[in-house]
């Protein structure tokens, strides 16, 4: 914490000339790359202890067998075998990959569809838009175990709200069972999760828009050219690195993210919501099985690595 | 000509208001619907008609939640938690953002696109390695091992967004006081971080909001009442004692009340401090 102590001296020193002074070469020093690296290091050095450390011997524990149940098993070497038994031997692995792509794809696709239309509307600057963005990101900083809770409460089978009112506009006969009923709990629990996470686009790609400069439109218009047109070859092109960025963001947070999954359904009926984050997390701290939930996790990470690798490429959102 | 223009506009005004009306009411719903809840005594809650309006209004809820299994405790050891967080993020973090919005090295590129998808490492796997070491350090079950484990996503976010709200602070103001004899670090104290003040309650709130809402890493590692916080507190009462939903209720809005009077505080600067750094890309 060097910096801290000559902060508040530097200033009175260098009024003159800093190289005749005792700390003048500290203060050279400062000015130098080597400084901006010393003004990093106690970021990294932290990062390094609670991200790199954790993240390399997680990885390391992926080839080791590790329960906490089976003390008398120690910890020994065994190479690929759990991932030789995730690919090759485990139907919950392969239905909550399944399950993991269905969420995310439906995640994604309608948080950002209604992200849009809400960020398209804000950026119309009616009167009033400053209280409607206001009011519209509120979900986004909410905790999702209140989230979690007050759609549960809503979707209940007995009690909930919007039975009653799909009830009584005609459209389902009767009371649903929406987080106990197999085929409709994953699309039940995706309907909280947009609630949620809808905001997160329209921030973003509201700011995105306003960025785009008016005279582009302004050219546009007078070319003739209509708002369909407008939209499809300034806006989308222009805005494209922002979609990628919040989608790559999104795509991390929803396959990283079992918080509401865990409040709602744990992953039950069955295992109809069972998704990746969520099997890792039960294999860790249900069955105690920590080497092989640290496979499970290595395999979410490579799966994650690959899709933006992947998807950056194709949507060429790396040539500025 | 002109009037056909004006129609069509207001048209699309009109379209715009629907729209934006429709989200809010979506948006609001839930919140609004837990809050009515909240107020109905839980025979009400129960019943077999539903109550949109409250016919009997009540506070006990209220006090119920409050007074049951230290509610008002595990609130506390999240404000705790939540200042811990931001004063690890801000003190590290600022050094750092300082550093990357003014010096161009070689591995700044890297290093802030580490900054921005260090969220990719599976919370599983960071998790148990942490838990260990956590152990070890006999800081597992304490506020400040919770703040640590919370640093590990929300510093990375810290430094994206100072540095963000650095950047937006012309360096010409900085040559201006070194030239008057003010040091690299001296322009840090007292150009930068007094003109960053928004920028750094913004970020201050963000860390403190997504810290005070966080539950998984909070799951497992608090294991009493000494550090556990609210979100974990909730979702074990409501699993132990099958908390009655108009307690839940209360609980919930308790604990978002200092989330929504920070938030309509200091959302201005926050929206600009999240999305500067997204826009220039």
């Amino acid at each position: 914490m060097s910096s801290r102590s000559v902060a508040p001296r530097s200033p009175l020193l260098s009024r003159r000339d800093a190289s005749a002074r005792p700390f003048g070469r500290l203060l050279a020093f400062t000015e130098g790359r080597l400084w901006a690296y010393l003004l990093l290091l106690p970021s990294l050095l932290l990062l390094a202890a609670i991200i790199i450390y954790p993240i390399g011997s997680g990885i390391l524990l992926s080839f080791h067998e590790m329960r906490l149940t089976r003390a008398d098993l120690g910890t020994p070497f065994i190479g690929l075998r759990h991932y030789r038994d995730l690919l090759t031997d485990d139907d919950v692995f392969r239905l909550a990959l399944r399950n993991t792509v269905v969420w995310v794809a439906v995640g994604v696709v309608s948080q950002f569809l209604l992200g849009l239309v809400a960020a398209l509307a804000l950026n119309r600057n009616v009167r009033g838009t400053g209280v409607f963005r206001l009011l519209m990101l509120i979900p986004w900083f909410l905790p999702s175990v209140v989230a979690g809770h007050m759609w549960a409460l809503m979707l209940d089978s007995r009690l909930g709200v919007i039975n009653d009112l799909l009830v009584r506009a005609g459209v389902l006969a009767h009371y649903q069972a929406w987080f106990v009923n197999p085929h409709t709990s994953l699309l039940a629990v995706s309907l909280v999760e947009l609630w949620r996470s809808f905001p997160f686009f329209t921030l973003f790609l509201l700011a995105g828009i306003q960025a785009i400069p008016d005279d582009l439109y302004e050219a546009a218009t007078t070319d003739g050219a209509s708002m369909g047109q407008q939209f499809r070859f300034i806006t989308v092109p222009l805005l494209m690195p922002v979609i990628v960025a919040t989608v790559v963001l999104r795509v991390i947070g929803l396959v990283n993210g079992p918080d509401l999954l865990i409040v709602l359904t744990n992953g039950g009926p069955g295992n109809a919501t069972q998704v990746l984050s969520l099997y890792a997390f039960q294999t860790a701290y249900t069955a105690f099985n920590f080497g092989y939930a640290a496979a499970i996790s290595v395999v979410m990470l490579l799966l994650l690595m690959a899709f933006t690798v992947v998807y950056v490429r194709v949507s060429g959102a790396t040539k500025e | 000509m002109f009037a056909s223009q004006q129609r069509s506009r207001r048209l699309f005004d009109s379209l715009t208001y629907a729209v934006l009306t429709a989200i809010t009411v979506f948006a609001l719903a839930p919140i609004l619907w837990a809050f009515l809840t909240s107020l109905k005594p839980e025979t009400d809650i129960v019943s077999s008609t539903l109550q949109y309006i409250p016919q009997h209004l009540t506070l006990e809820n209220y006090s119920t939640i409050w007074r049951r299994s230290g509610f008002a405790h595990l609130v506390g050891n999240s404000a705790i938690v939540a200042v811990l967080t931001v004063t690890i993020c801000l003190l590290f973090g600022s050094f750092a953002a300082y550093s990357v919005s003014r010096y161009r090295f070689p591995g700044r590129t890297q290093l802030l696109l580490f900054f921005l998808v260090s969220r990719m490492f599976p919370v599983v796997l960071l998790l148990i390695p942490l838990f260990i070491m956590l152990r070890q350090l006999n800081l597992l079950d304490t506020h400040l091992g919770l703040a640590l484990a919370y640093a590990t996503f929300l510093l990375p976010l810290t430094i994206w967004m100072l540095k963000g709200f650095f950047d937006a602070i012309p360096v010409e103001l900085e040559d201006a006081a070194r030239i008057d004899g003010c040091t690299r670090v001296g322009t840090l104290f007292r150009i930068i971080l007094p003109l960053a003040r928004g920028g750094l309650a913004a970020t201050a709130v963000f860390v403190a909001v997504s810290a005070w809402n966080e539950f998984l890493l909070a799951l497992m590692l608090t294991t009493s009442n000494g550090s556990r916080t609210w979100p974990v507190g909730l979702q074990l009462m409501v699993g132990e004692f099958q908390l009655p939903w108009g307690q839940l209720c209360a609980g919930g809005v308790i604990s978002i009340i200092p989330i929504i009077i920070f938030f309509g505080f200091i959302q201005k600067s926050l929206i600009r401090g999240l999305t500067s750094g997204a826009v220039k890309g």
